[in-house]
């Protein structure tokens, strides 16, 4: 009986002396993976992998995958060139078995500005009618979702410039702005640190204003009808090229003459039958009423 | 007693083995062009875009309708791309930088002989910025995917965690393209 108790004792201790050496080899081989949660883009690390032996690591990102042979049992390098891109990376360690550990690569410094300033040309003195956006980016071309501040610079051909520092939200900065009161070219420059990035917005006069002009008889039943210059309200004078329209009412009908407007004047010459009345538009703006009594 | 002989085959008498052959390549090129056609067979994700107090500029629907489309096309055909390790499956959903980095990631992989399988369940899309002159769009994805990477016919590991990505997407003549997609981390929503 004594002797049948000691060779279950014997055949239970070289069970548990087995069972520990099962463990302890398949131990020796894993790899535990510790790798930092977030790294920056472009900047060089290690990951420690405990274990020993040899392993392959997999490392997987958005632009990148790579396959290498590593010693377990210190740390691992992974290099700047295998972390440009921003965005999520994976690590396979395979020794016995596979083991995987994520970690998140942000964006570096800003280094790049995306810019667009829109439209190209707009009215003077317009509410809410320029609209700056700006993306920043590293110098990898990652958008950067930390939140910085760009400045809006704005520099007018003529009056005091100014300048609106606007937060940016998930890497984007925009703003609203209003036309100055001056035509001419307008420059935006957003500017973030030491990065920037300038554009051009060409204010143009807006809708004319006071439209006035004058008929001055001719020869064989004509007249010559002719604007002042044609301005807008800030006194801008209207491109030259913006049509102006001369509408003629006489015993004949009404017939109209479109002519574009040269150097800040439009001038036109109509046949005129008798009493008549000429009127002036430009786009949506009316301008004065000429009445001719048919002595010519 | 019946003495039957198999004729003898001449050496130029060909056709039998030529059928069997053609036969055999037949089926081979049947089930190559299966296996290349599997990705473009698989149905497009699910993608819900919301579009919910959008600013500076509203959206609408046609272009709603017409992103979603779009956003999903380019994950069908980068999964595709992925899993076969071809980059002709990638035609023009992405563009710019988006399309440089996954063009580089599935010849990288090819090198190493990794593959990628994406199983797709299916994105939520919240846009959060339209720019108003309608140039750029920024959305927020929350995709439910089943990543599977393996080495060769191995597989190493697989993930079912939701994914988060920031998107650019612009517009075309024709179509919305992915400008930028980066995988971030919840917490920058």
């Amino acid at each position: 009986m004594q002797r049948s108790n000691f060779i279950h004792f014997a055949g239970c201790k070289a069970l548990a002396v087995c069972g520990l050496l099962c463990v302890w080899s398949a131990l020796a081989g894993a790899a535990d993976l510790q790798v930092p949660a977030t790294v920056v883009a472009g900047q060089a690390f290690s990951i420690s992998a405990e274990g020993s032996g040899q392993a392959t690591l997999y490392l997987l990102g958005p632009d990148h995958a790579a396959k290498r042979t590593v010693n377990l049992g210190g740390d691992l390098q992974i290099s700047s060139s295998d972390v440009h891109a921003a965005g999520r990376y994976q690590i396979i360690l395979c020794g016995s078995p596979c083991t995987s550990a994520t970690f998140e690569v942000q964006a570096a410094q800003p280094a790049h500005l995306s810019f667009f300033l829109h439209p190209s040309r707009v009215p003077v003195s317009t509410h809410d009618s320029i609209d700056a956006t700006a993306f920043v980016f590293d110098q990898y071309f990652n958008l950067d979702l930390s939140s910085s501040a760009v400045d809006f610079r704005v520099t007018p051909a003529s009056g005091a410039g100014f300048s609106r520092q606007v937060p940016t939200r998930h890497g984007v900065a925009t703003i609203r702005m209003d036309s100055t009161q001056h035509e001419g070219p307008v420059h935006v420059t957003a500017v973030l640190g030491k990065v920037e990035e300038a554009r051009v917005v060409q204010q143009v006069a807006a809708e004319a204003c006071g439209l006035r002009m004058k008929a001055l008889p001719g020869a064989n039943n004509t007249v010559t009808v002719e604007t002042e210059p044609v301005r807008d309200c800030s006194g801008n004078s209207l491109p030259d090229g913006t049509v102006v329209s001369f509408t003629e009412v006489d015993k004949a009908g009404k017939s109209t003459v479109d002519t574009p407007i040269k150097k800040g004047i439009a001038r036109a010459q109509l046949s005129v039958h008798g009493r008549a009345q000429i009127t002036v538009a430009c786009g949506v703006v009316l301008g004065n009423e000429v009445a001719l009594d048919g002595r010519l | 007693m019946k003495h039957t002989r198999e004729p003898k085959m001449p050496a130029w008498n060909l056709w039998p083995r030529l059928k069997a052959l053609g036969v055999g390549l037949g089926a081979c090129a049947l089930a190559l062009g299966q296996a290349l056609a599997q990705s473009s067979t698989q149905p497009l994700p699910q993608v819900h875009l919301n579009a919910e107090g959008l600013a500076p500029r509203p959206i609408e629907e046609l272009t709603g309708t017409t992103v979603a489309r779009y956003y999903a096309l380019a994950w069908h055909e980068m999964a595709g791309a992925l899993e076969s390790g071809r980059t002709a499956a990638l035609s023009d959903e992405f563009i710019g930088v988006a399309k440089e980095r996954i063009t580089r990631r599935v010849n990288e992989q090819t090198q190493a002989g990794v593959h990628v399988r994406i199983v797709d369940h299916g994105h939520n899309l919240k846009a959060v910025f339209y720019s108003t002159d309608g140039a750029a769009m920024q959305i927020f994805d929350t995709a439910q995917l089943e990543i599977q990477t393996f080495d060769g016919d191995k597989l190493l590991d697989t993930q079912t965690a939701p994914h988060e990505y920031m998107v650019l997407m612009t517009p075309g003549a024709d179509r919305w393209y992915v400008r930028d997609l980066q995988e971030v981390s919840a917490k920058s929503f």
